[in-house]
């Protein structure tokens, strides 16, 4: 990564991408492109979103013990997915992102996309992927004190995420189909999934209810014994 | 001059962006029969299983996303014939089957990448990118194999102690669910002791260094700007608007000027271009055998 010695441009280039070029690119795009290239602004968006975090990953003091844990919940990810039917990609990703913080659950979530797909097959939608796990893991982070309070709450997250998580595939299905967003071809992509949607939600309660107090039990130890 | 496999992957990157970024926004005739042409070509060059199987699975893909769009869109003036008052148009059946054929291209193409991009040429990019990302990206794929025994050696213990039955779904259930709790737990662990030891040795003192075996030479300096040059030629001939298909709300059919031809040849050269080095170097194997 291009190391940029200049602070103040530093911090300008933080806040300027996330807060100013993101929208501005939307809305340019949107207007400017007819709506059969609206694929490339949301391509577009999903590379500089994953750029932005992994830049800002970069800089950011880690301890070693916090990056080695976290390669350990990536390949933890990555080692479940060879469970038929049943995934317990997002519910690893969701229980990183609660016990070790948005940005890990963020990385975690990203990442285990990009390492099953060296396996399964690396496809245009890996960048989408990346970035619907990611926010996942991120939003499990952000609202981490109440999800570990409320273990129904955190069970609604896990269904939730996982028929988000279908709901926003179909989306980019639908983009790279049509080129812009046919609502027909939408829900035919839709009700196609279901099956998909179905076991991704089912798979993610089932692995959350049993996974998330003993793996939980660990993280915390982990937290207390070496301090991660 | 080396086969195409062999490039620096930072090259192949940007070869596969530049042919499948055009691919998939371009939804032309002409580009779209070149890039499936290029792509199928190239699979069936680099491919070694030589299975039926996956043309099948993709070309039974290919019909049923063609016809989704004629089924469920209804826009174009040539209706063709009506089914349940619902119009099928000849242009919602011809963007049915080019963006099918496009996305049955960007599969293909894909399926060549993964071959190509094996995990140490892909971690040769990220650490380009990122060196954080590209160590855990390491880490984390060490850690699957090694996972991999120990669950077996985890499994072997536990048959010993005789804890672990298989009689019923519930008692293997069970089992395996204890084998993952004792594996997390063993992994967490042993990743703190991974990291002490990356401490121990110096990690995070010093900016990291990374070894890799792939150079920058002169080939593939040659091969980045031909793959640059050929990529611009045709986003140019795209931008300008002569080389364009529009299909609704009536198709618009394929303008020949001099920039769209020149612009049609060049993305031609650039999706055939994989295949023929491959060729080439094949011919020349051959050729340097028969004479020993």
């Amino acid at each position: 990564m291009i190391v940029i010695e200049n602070a103040g441009l530093r911090r300008f280039i933080k806040t300027a991408f996330p807060f100013i070029i993101i929208p501005v690119f939307t809305i340019i795009g949107s207007t400017v492109f007819d709506s059969s290239k609206h694929i490339i602004i949301s391509l577009g968006v999903a590379a500089m979103t994953l750029l932005v975090f992994i830049s800002g990953y970069e800089k950011k003091k880690t301890g070693t013990r916090r990056l080695v844990i976290a390669s350990v919940m990536i390949a933890l990810c990555v080692f479940g997915r060879f469970i038929p039917i049943f995934k317990p990609v997002t519910a690893v990703t969701i229980i990183a992102g609660i016990y070790l913080g948005g940005e890990t659950g963020f990385l975690v979530g990203a990442m285990s996309a990009v390492i099953s797909n060296i396996f399964a097959g690396q496809g245009p939608w890996t960048a989408f992927q990346m970035l619907a796990w990611g926010l996942i893991g991120f939003i499990a982070g952000i609202a981490s004190s109440p999800l570990r309070k409320n273990r129904a709450l955190l069970l609604a997250y896990g269904a939730v995420s996982g028929i988000a998580y279908s709901f926003i595939m179909d989306i980019w299905t639908t983009l790279w189909y049509s080129g812009e967003f046919v609502t027909e071809v939408y829900l035919s992509a839709l009700v196609t999934a279901i099956p998909y949607t179905v076991s991704y939600a089912v798979s993610n309660l089932v692995f959350l209810l049993f996974l998330a107090r003993p793996f939980g039990e660990k993280l915390e130890r982990m937290h207390i014994k070496y301090g991660v | 001059m080396r086969g195409f496999k062999e490039l620096n992957p930072a090259v192949i990157m940007l070869y596969y962006l530049c042919v499948i970024g055009i691919a998939m926004f371009c939804t032309d005739p002409v580009i779209t029969g070149f890039s499936l042409a290029g792509a199928v070509t190239m699979f069936l060059t680099i491919d070694r299983k030589r299975k039926i199987g996956i043309h099948v699975s993709f070309f039974l893909l290919f019909a049923v996303l063609a016809l989704i769009n004629p089924v469920f869109y209804h826009n174009g003036v040539t209706v063709l014939f009506v089914v349940n008052d619902n119009p099928i148009t000849l242009e919602a059946t011809l963007y049915g089957i080019t963006a099918s054929a496009m996305m049955i291209s960007v599969l293909y193409r894909f399926r060549t990448f993964t071959m190509i991009m094996t995990a140490d040429k892909l971690m040769y990019v990220f650490g380009k990118l990122s060196p954080k990302i590209s160590l855990i990206l390491s880490m984390a794929l060490r850690y699957i194999p090694l996972m991999r025994s120990q669950t077996s050696k985890v499994r072997n213990t536990q048959k010993a102690l005789g804890i672990y039955r298989e009689d019923n779904i519930a008692d293997t259930i069970k089992g395996e669910a204890r084998i993952f709790s004792i594996m997390t737990t063993w992994s967490l662990e042993n990743g703190i002791i991974t990291a002490d030891s990356m401490e121990a040795r110096g990690y995070g003192l010093h900016k990291r260094t990374n070894f890799s075996v792939f150079r920058f030479t002169l080939p593939d300096r040659i091969m980045l700007l031909v793959f640059l040059a050929l990529a611009g030629i045709t986003a140019w001939a795209v931008a300008s608007g002569e080389a364009g298909f529009t299909f609704y709300p009536a198709l618009s059919g394929v303008t020949l000027t001099p920039l769209s031809i020149t612009g049609y040849t060049a993305y031609g050269i650039l999706s055939f271009l994989p295949p023929i080095i491959e060729l080439k170097e094949a011919v020349r194997w051959k050729y340097l055998i028969s004479r020993i």
